[in-house]
C-alpha cells in the first residue's frame, strides 16, 4: 500500500476516518486528491476519464481502508471508539426512523407512497443485518 | 480499582512513555490508569505487572470494595 499509518491518527472529535499528523500525511492527502481535481477540472469528461476516476477511487479507497485498519489502537482506544460509534449510530438510527415515519405519514396523507425514500429503509434493514451478523460472529468467537 | 503504577514506575525510574511502549498502549492509557480512571483488561494488568517487575497483580492493582 502507498500510505503509512504512522503519518495519521484517528479522528476523534471531527468526524470519521483519519487526519494527518506528519508532513508526509499532508502530502499523501494532497496527492490523493490531485488526480480527481485534474480529471474533473477540464471538460468534456470522456468515458476514459470516468474509467480513470473509478480506478483512482478504488486505489485510494483500498489504501484508506488499509491505513484505518493499521492505525495503532490500544484497548482503551477501542472501548472509547466502540462507545462513541454506538452513540453516533443510535442518533443516526433515531433520525432515520423519524425521517421514515415522517415520509410515511405524509405519503399516506397525500396518498403518494413514492414520497417514502427507499434508501432510508434499506439503510435500517442493512444495519439490522450487520448487527445480527456481528453478534453471531462475536458469540461464536468468544 | 486503585493502582500503584506510578509508585513502582518511579521506583524503576521509567517514564510513562517508556512503560506505555513496553506494554503496547498509549501514554494516555497509562495516565488514566495512574489516576484510577480506567480499569484495564486482565492481559494489560499482567503486562504492566511484569513490566514493573512485580510478581503479583495484587501488588500493582488493588481491587476496592471487593466481594
Amino acid at each position: 500500500m502507498i500510505g503509512k499509518h504512522e503519518w495519521f491518527r484517528r479522528r476523534k472529535y471531527t468526524g470519521w476516518g483519519f487526519t494527518p499528523v506528519t508532513w508526509q500525511g499532508w502530502i499523501y492527502v494532497a496527492i490523493s486528491i490531485l488526480p480527481l481535481v485534474l480529471l474533473t477540472s477540464f471538460p468534456p469528461i470522456s468515458q476514459t476519464r470516468i474509467v480513470l476516476i473509478v480506478i483512482w477511487a478504488l486505489i485510494v479507497s483500498c489504501d484508506f481502508i488499509d491505513i484505518m485498519i493499521h492505525l495503532p489502537k490500544d484497548e482503551r482506544d477501542r472501548i472509547h471508539e466502540a462507545i462513541a460509534e454506538r452513540n453516533a449510530l443510535w442518533v443516526i438510527l433515531a433520525v432515520l426512523i423519524v425521517g421514515a415515519a415522517y415520509q410515511t405519514a405524509t405519503g399516506v396523507m397525500t396518498q403518494d407512497i413514492s414520497k417514502i425514500d427507499p434508501v432510508i429503509l434499506i439503510a435500517v434493514v442493512v444495519g439490522l443485518v450487520v448487527k445480527a451478523v456481528s453478534n453471531f460472529y462475536l458469540d461464536k468467537k468468544n | 480499582m486503585e493502582t500503584r503504577i506510578s509508585y513502582f514506575r518511579n521506583k524503576l525510574s521509567i517514564t510513562q512513555e517508556q512503560l506505555a511502549q513496553a506494554v503496547g498502549v498509549t501514554r494516555q492509557t497509562i495516565i488514566s490508569l495512574e489516576q484510577n480512571r480506567y480499569n484495564p483488561s486482565l492481559l494489560l494488568a499482567y503486562k504492566i505487572t511484569k513490566a514493573l517487575q512485580q510478581k503479583n497483580i495484587e501488588e500493582v492493582f488493588i481491587l476496592q470494595n471487593s466481594i
